[in-house]
């Protein structure tokens, strides 16, 4: 169900009205959350089971944090073990059910069907793990489940067959006679081996919980709908933004107050987030794909323009999505964080990673990169914490090299601007619009191995662009004039001149074109890109 | 390096300048109301439509239904309207050689029997058609013809499981009564429903259709020549230039159509035939149901309607295929006599006047137009009321 069709439209008319008549009851937040259940199950309704699974496991993980000691306390353990003397009768019944758990699922494990077997000795070490949690009374052991527990969802569904392929190739190149099998072996009964919409998604906002809650930044939460919900909360379920407990969890508090302005702002965001993804990305994607999948037939003006159009074309794709779901969550009285502020207008790449993704990029500085040490420990070690952080980036967005290799240059980038920024001349001599262009430039060469197929793919489409001939890149004048239309609209927004943008006629005038342009010209849409990630 | 901070004024960071407040967002919707309500009746007075004596929608502009009402309202009280499929509308033949033309013909007064025949129809499309798009025809008289090669096979008659592609997509229903091959998302069945109730959207499909090859606009930029490698022969041209205002015609040397077209020949050489046809009893037929469906609408919108019912090419059929087919026949024959329907059943026409199992030749129309024009049932009809 995307947010551009029709069934979303009916979806919305169910699911607003009885949101608002609800509003004086208690019965609100059980319908926002069996409604976000619902949107997701749509798309298929065994990816229910892996979202509540981790809601309830990190939901329960917290819960059990709170009954351990904050300060590192001695835990009589044989005591524990022989005379199941608990301080906490919370832990003691964890210990309890854990450890007998642990010991039916992995009698399951030794003695049931051979395709349970995998899952059931996966989840039996993670029950005799929280066993040892409560044992040991241990915040850090149940945060370490929790990490293990997400981490493992989403290397299993995201990266299990990279890894495995990868490896199957090392041995044959070794000359080792081993190969690994297919991870979709390991699927319990016999299910489908898919990767589930959006699971990178939700799995980091739950694991920032755990980590917030671990580290004293966060309240535990008690209640278990409200929790819920904010793991599945439907408008930023699928592809974010990823939010954070302390900004998102509070909201769920309340029946949210509703003004007219909600619906004037959620309107706003919405129309614009449907224009992009309508009447730009869609379109530009006809190109690039025209193009990328067949890049031999091409010269460097279309290798170009395509990845350019590309560059434009996952922005408008992936930030048209997050001003619907801010848009949604806005009518319903939620603010969602911002995710892009014009990022094909940064000066630097740094400043490019505060403006592109703003959501995962604080996400990695806050969980990775300032764990890492961030640029408390001296220059080197700070590039080495930025370039693991952008490689850990790369690898997010997908299992594949040139994901790998699009971090990296990301890495190299920043490290790059960054030196440079500290130089006199650069900052002072160099014009801020050569800045702004160098930036887009850069970008726009990373996005050939963030969009190419394959590496060698990628490799080639670099070379072409240098070695191929200038031939007609036949690209739509139209296309052309709706891109410098929107980069124009960005550089005025950010100018002195933004005054003219903020007139009443200017605002009716470009939503009646929008509105327009999307019933006249736009050619229907797909699914948005990153819903792969 | 600082980044532009987005404008915050009550909590929501916008970092553009679409941010409208209650009084901006009624004057859009006021400003696209009425756009909306006027753009369509306007248009129909800028933009020229000619249509003469023995017009029909052109095969390219089969989908334009906004177009097909816009023909149906330009016939006068007086005219009978011949609605079905390509049988009526003439598939191999041209206009001078299609069954209202020899009609007219027949009658002496050109433009009498006006061809409201679309290319790619069959009985459940055309109930949608008549349903959504055919109001202009109330209280008229209308030949409906009945062709029974929508019952020949399941497959045909749309009630196989195997997901089937076919015309006319967004006319046939979409949930109920249930087309077990029409496997559409909700998504699209839902847009085939809004389209039918929002005219300005029927008037987008006219623009697309009439001026940009049935495309969007934006799909039109990037049409292909068709050459390997391709070339867009759009890319750099001005979409506004396309609007000419002014509907095609049919070609008139449509080299597909016509007795000079290779295709304008006798379906067999031998005139003999071997088909075995799977057909459908009327019982199970999904489109025998909605044709039933279709004549009690027309009844219901005070039509005055006649049922020309084949002929079908008999000829082509293998000889113990023929009791099903008179099964068939004579079970739709005597709902409509039941239900007090003016059905004329005309003989078969000579085999070599065929060109496939339905579709007449120019020769087949005008001998089927005379016969039905000398039918003493037919001018009772003609004449009464």
């Amino acid at each position: 169900m995307l947010f551009h069709t029709w069934p979303f439209l009916l979806f919305m008319a169910v699911v607003l009205p009885v949101f608002f008549a609800l509003r004086k009851t208690r019965l609100w937040l059980p319908w926002l959350t069996a409604s976000s259940y619902f949107f997701y199950g749509w798309w298929n309704p065994y990816y229910l089971i892996l979202v509540v699974y981790s809601t309830l496991l990190d939901f329960g993980l917290v819960a059990l944090m709170d009954h351990c000691p904050r300060e590192g306390q001695k835990v009589d353990v044989l005591a524990r073990l022989t005379r199941l003397r608990f301080g906490d009768r919370v832990l003691k019944l964890a210990f309890l059910s854990a450890a007998l758990t642990a010991a039916g699922i992995l009698v399951i494990a030794a003695t049931g069907p051979t395709t349970l077997r995998p899952t059931m000795s996966a989840l039996g070490t993670l029950v005799l793990l929280m066993a040892l949690g409560a044992l040991f009374s241990s915040r850090k052991i149940w945060l370490l489940i929790s990490l293990v527990n997400n981490l493992a969802l989403l290397l299993f569904f995201k990266y299990a067959r990279f890894v495995v392929e990868n490896l199957n190739e090392l041995f044959n190149w070794l000359h080792i006679g081993l190969k690994l099998s297919d991870p979709s072996v390991l699927m319990p009964l016999g299910s489908e081996y898919l990767l589930p919409v959006g699971i990178s998604f939700f799995t980091f906002q739950s694991l920032s919980y755990t980590i917030d809650f671990y580290f004293g930044n966060v309240e535990r939460e008690r209640n278990l709908l409200r929790f819920s919900t904010f793991v599945c909360f439907f408008p930023q379920l699928m592809a974010g933004p990823i939010e954070r407990a302390k900004h998102l969890l509070p909201q769920y508090r309340q029946f949210p107050p509703i003004r007219l302005q909600n619906f004037t702002d959620g309107a706003s965001l919405f129309l614009v987030g449907l224009f992009k993804k309508l009447a730009l990305a869609n379109y530009l994607s006809f190109y690039v794909e025209r193009v990328y999948e067949n890049p031999k037939a091409y010269g460097a003006p279309a290798l170009i323009l395509a990845t350019v159009a590309f560059g434009w074309q996952i922005f408008f794709d992936f930030s048209g999505y997050t001003d619907m779901a801010r848009g949604i969550a806005k009518v319903m009285g939620f603010e969602l964080m911002l995710n892009f502020n014009n990022p094909y207008l940064a000066t630097g790449l740094g400043e490019f990673w505060s403006r592109w993704h703003i959501s995962l990029s604080t996400w990695f500085r806050d969980y990775v990169y300032i764990p890492l040490g961030g640029n408390k420990q001296g220059t080197l070690k700070m590039y080495r914490n930025l370039f693991l952080t952008f490689f850990i980036s790369g690898i997010w967005h997908g299992a594949a090299w040139t994901f790998v290799i699009w971090g990296t240059l990301h890495a190299i980038g920043v490290m790059i601007t960054r030196e440079l920024e500290g130089s006199e001349i650069y900052r002072t001599r160099v014009p801020k619009l050569a800045k702004q262009l160098g930036v887009f430039a850069f970008v726009s060469f990373t996005w050939i191995f963030f969009r190419a197929g394959s590496l060698s793919d990628a490799l080639m489409i670099v070379n072409r662009i240098f070695t191929a001939g200038w031939s007609d890149p036949q690209i739509p004048a139209l296309m052309l004039g709706l891109v410098a239309m929107v980069w124009v609209y960005q550089f005025l927004y950010e100018s002195r001149f933004r005054s003219l943008l903020q007139t009443g006629a200017a605002r009716v005038g470009a939503a009646v074109f929008m509105v327009l342009y999307l019933c006249l010209c736009s050619s229907g849409g797909g699914a948005f890109i990153y819903f792969q990630f | 390096m600082a980044t532009s901070k987005p404008a915050q004024t009550s909590g929501t960071p916008f970092v553009n300048e679409v941010r409208l407040n209650a009084r901006q967002w009624t004057a859009v919707l006021t400003i696209l109301v009425a756009v909306t309500l006027l753009t369509p009746p306007l248009w129909k007075k800028a933009e020229q439509f000619e249509t003469g004596a023995d017009y029909r929608i052109p095969y390219s502009l089969s989908k334009d239904y906004w177009l097909y009402e816009r023909r149906l309202q330009q016939v006068a009280a007086t005219n009978i309207i011949v609605l079905g499929d390509s049988v009526v509308w003439g598939e191999y033949v041209r206009l001078n050689g299609t069954l209202s033309h020899f009609l007219n013909e027949q009658a002496g007064q050109p433009g009498k029997f006006m061809n409201a025949g679309v290319n790619g129809l069959f009985p459940l499309a055309l109930e949608g058609l008549v349903r959504y798009y055919g109001t202009p025809l109330n209280h008229r008289k209308v030949i409906l013809h009945c062709n029974v090669l929508w019952m020949t096979s399941p497959k045909a008659d749309l009630s196989t499981t195997k997901e089937e592609r076919f015309n006319h997509v967004d006319l046939v229903p979409q949930f109920a009564p249930r087309i077990p091959c029409y496997k559409a998302d909700l998504n699209q069945r839902l847009g085939a429903i809004v389209e039918r109730h929002f005219i300005f959207s029927q008037w987008a499909t006219h623009l697309q259709s009439t001026y940009f090859g049935q495309k969007s606009l934006v799909s039109w930029t990037l049409e292909e020549d068709g050459n390997d490698p391709p070339l867009h022969p759009n890319v750099y041209k001005n979409p506004f230039e396309q609007i000419t205002l002014n509907v095609p015609s049919e070609p008139a040397d449509d080299p597909e159509r016509g007795s000079s077209s290779p295709r304008h020949k006798p379906w067999s050489t031998t005139g003999e035939g071997s088909t075995r046809f799977e057909w459908v009893e009327l019982n199970r037929s999904l489109q025998w149901a909605a044709f039933q469906r279709l004549v009690k609408l027309l009844q219901l919108r005070g039509n005055d309607v006649l049922i020309l019912l084949g002929p079908f090419n008999e000829h082509i059929m293998a000889e113990e295929n023929h009791p099903a087919f008179r099964r068939t026949r004579d079970g739709i024959r005597a709902w409509l006599m039941k239900n007090q329907v003016t059905c004329l059943v005309p003989e078969p026409l000579p085999s070599q006047l065929y060109a496939d199992a339905s579709h007449p030749l120019t020769e087949g129309y005008q001998l089927l137009a005379n016969r039905i024009h000398t039918d003493a049932l037919f001018q009772r009809w003609m004449n009464g009321r």
